[in-house]
């Protein structure tokens, strides 16, 4: 349910972007078909650009994140990119308030990101864990599955405190 | 290297070709070709899907229980290389192959055993209650070169009476 629903917000935001700008960062997006979005419950697979919302799996306080810029990738972010986002929503007490600009890497991105096997992997949802300039998580805990692909980018604490590896 | 099953339609995948799902409960979905992905989208249960392994061995149409399919277990542990043991191993799942097909294609054989005499007794009933489609029984008694051919039927007592009380 939630999912849905996040999905049709999602949806709706890409298309008021779609119509204020053009000519972007995120200009040329991946074309889907938009007729079979009725039984489709599964999100809509794009780049994490600019006002996307993320979920924020871990403890560091924060619960949604709007992407703001994504470092790398000229069409936007994907799994295992890192991107500075603005806390939205915040949980009370915790390490980050609602209003601060945080570094973050995507640790789960619906759109489907090629392994070096030729296998594609993707995900439910675009997540986020928060993490300094340095590339430490701020949050001491990680929720849900975590891909591979964060080994590489050198984000091993990152992988040491998931509870699941896809 | 692993060769996985698709998750919808239980095919092996080789590396390389393919989609997994990986759900927020960590569970991981992996389908071979985008067929079975746009299906699993669509909600549809496997063992409803006519084409799938899960509907056939479901429905019996498959062969579901059988020594042969110990070989392809899922083993977590992995084996350390021994030259002799590759080789034979390679030898051996070809053999396993072939046994494996002939015993499908003996099941396969026991499932359709009785549809050529259930043809052929169909045959022979809708022939003679619906020749007057083909030619009109007056015509039929008229002219007695048109009768009806000789049909060769499982000899047994009762319908060779049974034929003789027809005529």
């Amino acid at each position: 349910m939630a999912a849905s629903n996040s999905s049709r917000l999602f949806k709706a935001g890409r298309s008021i972007l779609g119509g204020l700008s053009n000519n972007s960062v995120g200009a040329s997006r991946p074309s889907y078909d938009m007729t079979c979005m009725d039984f489709v419950s599964q999100q809509q697979r794009a780049f994490i650009q600019m006002r996307t919302n993320l979920k924020v799996v871990d403890n560091s306080g924060a619960k949604r994140v709007m992407c703001i810029q994504a470092l790398k990738g000229r069409k936007g972010a994907r799994l295992g990119d890192t991107i500075i986002a603005s806390v939205k929503e915040a949980n009370m007490g915790g390490k980050v308030k609602k209003g601060e600009v945080h570094y973050a890497v995507v640790v789960r991105a619906a759109m489907q990101r090629a392994r070096c096997d030729g296998s594609e992997v993707q995900f439910d949802d675009n997540a986020v864990v928060l993490i300094n300039k340095q590339g430490e998580p701020i949050g001491t805990r990680v929720f849900g599955p975590v891909p591979h692909e964060l080994r590489r980018k050198k984000h091993i604490k990152i992988l040491s405190l998931a509870e699941h590896m896809a | 290297m692993r060769l996985e099953k698709c998750w919808f339609c239980s095919s092996t995948v080789y590396p390389g070709h393919g989609i997994q799902y990986v759900r927020n409960d960590a569970k991981i979905f992996r389908f071979c070709r985008s067929k079975c992905h746009k299906n699993f989208k669509m909600k549809r249960n496997p063992r409803k899907v006519k084409w799938t392994k899960a509907y056939r061995r479901l429905h019996g149409k498959d062969m579901t229980q059988d020594a042969t399919f110990e070989f392809e277990r899922k083993r977590n542990r992995p084996e350390r290389y021994d030259r002799n043991v590759t080789e034979n191993t390679l030898k051996a799942i070809k053999k396993i192959d072939k046994v494996r097909v002939d015993r499908e294609a003996r099941h396969h054989a026991n499932r359709m055993k009785g549809k050529k005499v259930q043809l052929r007794r169909e045959a022979a009933k809708e022939l003679e209650q619906s020749i007057h489609m083909v030619k009109a029984p007056v015509v039929l008694l008229q002219d007695p070169s048109l009768t009806l051919p000789k049909i060769k039927v499982q000899v047994s007592q009762q319908q060779t009476e049974d034929n003789r009380m027809e005529e």
